[in-house]
C-alpha cells in the first residue's frame, strides 16, 4: 500500500475560526458594542480594519489547510507547508523521544483527537504536532511508528500497542478525593467567590446591600456558621471535581519497550515513551504530601515540554509513596530507587559555613556607601544566608549504586533524582583551594533534558569523587568494548 | 595526587601563552580607551560626581585585572591545560586554585570543529571545539596539524552510534 500525502481533517479550519473568534472577540466587543454610537474617525477605520484582518485571516486559514501536507515515507514523516515561502521538513522516527496526544470536548465531539511528536532538538520546530486527526489516521501514524517496519502495516486493525500491554495503576475516587485534598483545590472558592463580588459589585450596589447583610449575619453568629459550612461543603465538591476531571482515570501501563499514562475525565490526554528514551526519574515531595505520604514520581524525556505536558509525564501524581516506588520497579527496573542515602561527612558543613559571604559582603559594601542607616539588612542577608547553607546541608544526600546515581535536594519541597550512568552525558570533577583543605570536591553531571539538566553537588569527599570519575570511566568503557565484540 | 584518577597528558603549545597574553593586552586596552572618553567626556561636560568616582573605580579594577590575565594567568593556563582523546572519552583537566576535571564519552560527541583567529594564525594555532547535545568544550592552542588530525580522529570515533551500545546492558 502506498501513502499517498494527507492534509489534516478538515475540521482543522472550524478549531482555527473558533480559536480566532476567541482571540478577536475582545476588539470586535470594543469596536462594535461599546463604541456602538461613536462616529469618531479611528472607531471606523478600526471596524474596517478589524473586517479586512478577519477576512484576511479566514484565507490565511484555508490557504494554510491547503498547501500543508504530511506523508509518512518509510521510517520517517514528510511535512510540508507555506503558503508562499514552501518548507519541507522530514523527522525521522528514530529522533522522537515522545509522542503524546490530548483530546478536548471538542474533539471528542466530533471523534477527532491531536497528536504532538516530540523530537529532541531545542531548536524551535522541535515537535511534528497535529492538531486535528482522526482517531484511525493517529492509530495508523503511530503504528507506522512504533513498528518501524512498513510490511506490518496491513494489519491496520491492530490497536497500538495493545499486545502485551500491562495495566499497573488505575485511579479510583479514593484517589480522586485525596488528590483533591492535597492539591489544596478546595481552596480555589476564595478567589472564585472574590471574583464574582468584585465583577457583581461594578454593576450593582452590593456594598450596602453586604454591608447589610453582614450586620444581620452579625447578630445571627449562627448562620454564619452554617453559611461556612455550605460554602466549605461546595467548594470542597468542587475541587473534587476539578481534580477528577484533571487526574480522574488515571492509567499507568507498560509493554515490553514503552510506558502509557493516560489521563482526563471527559478531555484527555496520553503520552508515551519508550523506556529506552527515559532519561531519569524524578521523586517529589512537597510538604503535604510527605505529611500524607504520597510522592509525584516523574519520567525525564528529551522532548521538550510544556508544563501542563509535563504533569503528564509523572506518574500519578498523589500515589502512596512506597506504591510508586514498586511501581517504578516494575516499570523501569534500571532505575532502583532506595530511601536510605548518606548525607555529606559533617567537615562538609564547616566548609559551607566558610566559603565567602559574596553576596553579604557587596550588600554591606554598598550599603556602607549610600545607605548607612539600612546596614542591618546587611546583617538579616548573612543570617539567612547562613540558615540556607545548613540547611542546604542537612537536606542534600548522595548515593551511587551499581548502574545508578541517586541525589536528593530541598528542605520543604524534596526532590530525589535518579539517573543511569548509560543516560550521563558527560561528568565533572571540580576542586577549588578552600575544599582541597577540607578534602572534599564537587561533582557535576549533565543530563539531556529539555532544558538541560546539570546536578550540582558540592561537598563530595575526594575519595568518592574519584570513585565517581572512575565509575563512569569504566562502566561507559566497558559498553563500548563489547559492542566492538559484537560488531 | 589530590583525586586518583588518571590524568591526561596532552599539553597545549607553548605559544598559547603569548596568545593569550596579546589578546588579552588588546581586550584591556580597549576597554581602557574606552573607559578613558569617558572620563574626559565626565570632565569636559561636567557630569555627576559619582559618574566619575565610578569610573574611576572601573579603571582600577580593570588595571588589576590586566595585569592578572596578562601577566600571570597564561603561564598558569598553559601550564595547567591537559587534555587527552582515546576510542572512549575526551578527558580535559585545567585550573590551578580551581581545579576541574571534565569527561566526556565519545559517543554523546555531536559535532568537532577548529577554529582560528588573527593571532593564533600568526602562530599556526586552532582552537579544538567539540559539542555534545549538552554543552560545548574548547581545547586551546592546538598546533595546526595535530589539530587537524585530532579533528579528523574525534570524527571517525565519534561516529559509533549510541543505539547501537543500548542492547546487551546490564550486568
Amino acid at each position: 500500500m502506498t501513502q499517498e500525502v494527507k492534509r489534516f481533517h478538515p475540521a482543522w479550519m472550524m478549531f482555527e475560526v473558533v480559536k480566532l473568534m476567541k482571540n478577536s472577540i475582545a476588539i470586535f466587543l470594543f469596536l462594535f458594542v461599546l463604541k456602538f454610537n461613536s462616529t469618531s474617525e479611528w472607531v471606523i477605520w478600526g471596524r474596517y480594519l478589524f473586517l479586512v484582518g478577519i477576512g484576511w485571516t479566514l484565507i490565511m486559514i484555508l490557504l494554510k489547510w491547503v498547501f500543508y501536507r504530511y506523508e509518512v515515507v518509510g521510517d520517517s514523516i514528510a511535512l510540508k507547508e507555506g503558503i508562499f515561502v514552501k518548507e519541507h521538513r522530514t523527522v525521522s522516527f528514530d529522533k522522537i523521544q515522545n509522542h503524546q496526544t490530548k483530546t478536548t470536548f471538542l474533539h471528542k465531539w466530533l471523534g477527532l483527537t491531536s497528536l504532538t511528536l516530540e523530537t529532541g532538538t531545542s531548536l524551535e520546530e522541535a515537535a511534528v504536532y497535529f492538531p486535528v486527526l482522526k482517531a484511525d489516521e493517529k492509530e495508523r501514524i503511530l503504528s507506522r511508528l512504533e513498528n518501524k517496519n512498513p510490511e506490518t502495516e496491513e494489519n491496520t486493525d491492530i490497536k497500538v500497542g495493545q499486545a502485551g500491554r500491562k495495566i499497573h495503576f488505575r485511579s479510583n475516587k479514593r484517589d480522586s478525593l485525596k488528590a483533591s485534598f492535597t492539591s489544596l483545590s478546595f481552596l480555589a472558592i476564595f478567589p472564585l467567590l472574590s471574583t464574582i463580588y468584585f465583577n457583581l459589585a461594578d454593576f450593582f450596589d452590593v456594598e450596602d446591600t453586604a454591608e447589610g447583610a453582614f450586620d444581620y449575619l452579625l447578630l445571627h453568629w449562627w448562620m454564619l456558621i452554617i453559611l461556612f459550612v455550605l460554602a466549605m461543603a461546595i467548594s470542597v465538591g468542587i475541587g473534587y471535581l476539578q481534580t477528577t476531571i484533571k487526574y480522574g482515570n488515571y492509567e499507568i501501563s507498560d509493554d515490553e519497550a514503552r510506558i502509557y499514562i493516560k489521563k482526563g475525565v471527559g478531555s484527555t490526554s496520553s503520552f508515551v515513551i519508550q523506556k529506552e528514551k527515559v532519561q531519569a526519574v524524578v521523586v517529589e515531595q512537597s510538604m503535604i504530601k510527605r505529611l500524607l505520604g504520597l510522592a509525584s514520581v516523574k519520567l525525564i524525556s528529551v522532548g521538550a515540554m510544556k508544563t501542563e505536558e509535563q504533569e503528564t509525564s509523572s506518574l500519578y501524581p498523589f500515589m502512596p509513596k512506597q506504591e510508586a516506588y514498586q511501581l517504578m520497579e516494575t516499570l523501569l527496573p534500571q532505575y532502583p530507587i532506595q530511601e536510605k542515602m548518606d548525607r555529606f561527612p559533617i567537615k562538609v558543613l564547616w566548609y559551607k559555613l566558610l566559603v565567602p559571604y559574596y553576596f553579604t559582603i557587596i550588600t554591606a559594601i554598598g550599603l556602607f556607601i549610600f545607605k548607612k542607616e539600612w546596614i542591618w539588612i546587611a546583617g538579616i542577608i548573612f543570617a539567612v544566608t547562613l540558615i540556607t547553607r545548613i540547611l542546604d546541608y542537612f537536606f542534600t544526600s548522595y548515593l551511587r549504586q551499581e548502574n545508578t546515581v541517586q541525589i536528593r535536594k530541598g528542605g520543604l519541597t524534596n526532590e530525589t533524582f535518579i539517573t543511569h550512568y548509560k543516560r550521563i552525558q558527560q561528568v565533572s570533577v571540580e576542586h577549588s583551594w578552600l575544599q582541597r583543605k577540607f578534602g572534599i570536591a564537587s561533582l557535576y553531571f549533565q543530563n539531556r533534558a529539555n532544558p538541560l539538566h546539570i546536578s550540582e553537588l558540592h561537598g563530595v569527599s575526594r575519595e568518592e569523587a574519584s570513585a565517581f570519575f572512575n565509575w563512569f570511566k569504566e562502566k561507559r568503557k566497558r559498553l563500548v568494548h563489547r559492542n566492538k565484540k559484537i560488531s | 595526587m589530590y583525586i586518583t584518577m588518571n590524568e591526561p597528558s596532552e599539553k597545549i603549545a607553548n605559544q598559547a601563552v603569548q596568545v593569550w597574553r596579546i589578546s588579552n593586552t588588546i581586550g584591556h586596552g580597549i576597554a581602557l580607551m574606552v573607559l578613558g572618553i569617558l572620563l574626559y567626556c565626565s570632565e569636559h561636560f561636567n557630569w555627576y560626581s559619582w559618574i566619575q568616582i565610578s569610573l574611576f573605580v572601573l579603571i582600577g579594577l580593570i588595571g588589576l585585572s590586566a595585569i592578572f590575565s596578562i601577566f600571570i594567568e597564561p603561564v598558569f593556563l598553559q601550564k595547567t591545560w591537559r587534555y587527552e582523546i582515546d576510542e572512549e572519552f575526551i578527558q580535559m583537566k585545567n585550573g590551578r586554585w580551581n581545579e576541574s576535571h571534565t569527561l566526556v564519552p565519545m559517543e554523546k560527541v555531536e559535532f568537532v570543529r577548529t577554529e582560528q583567529g588573527p593571532i593564533m594564525r600568526k602562530y599556526g594555532l586552532y582552537n579544538l571545539i567539540i559539542g555534545t547535545t549538552t554543552s560545548q568544550h574548547t581545547i586551546p592552542a592546538i598546533p595546526a596539524k595535530k589539530a587537524k588530525l585530532l579533528k579528523v580522529k574525534i570524527a571517525q570515533l565519534a561516529k559509533v552510534k549510541e543505539s547501537d551500545l543500548a542492547e546487551g546492558e546490564e550486568d
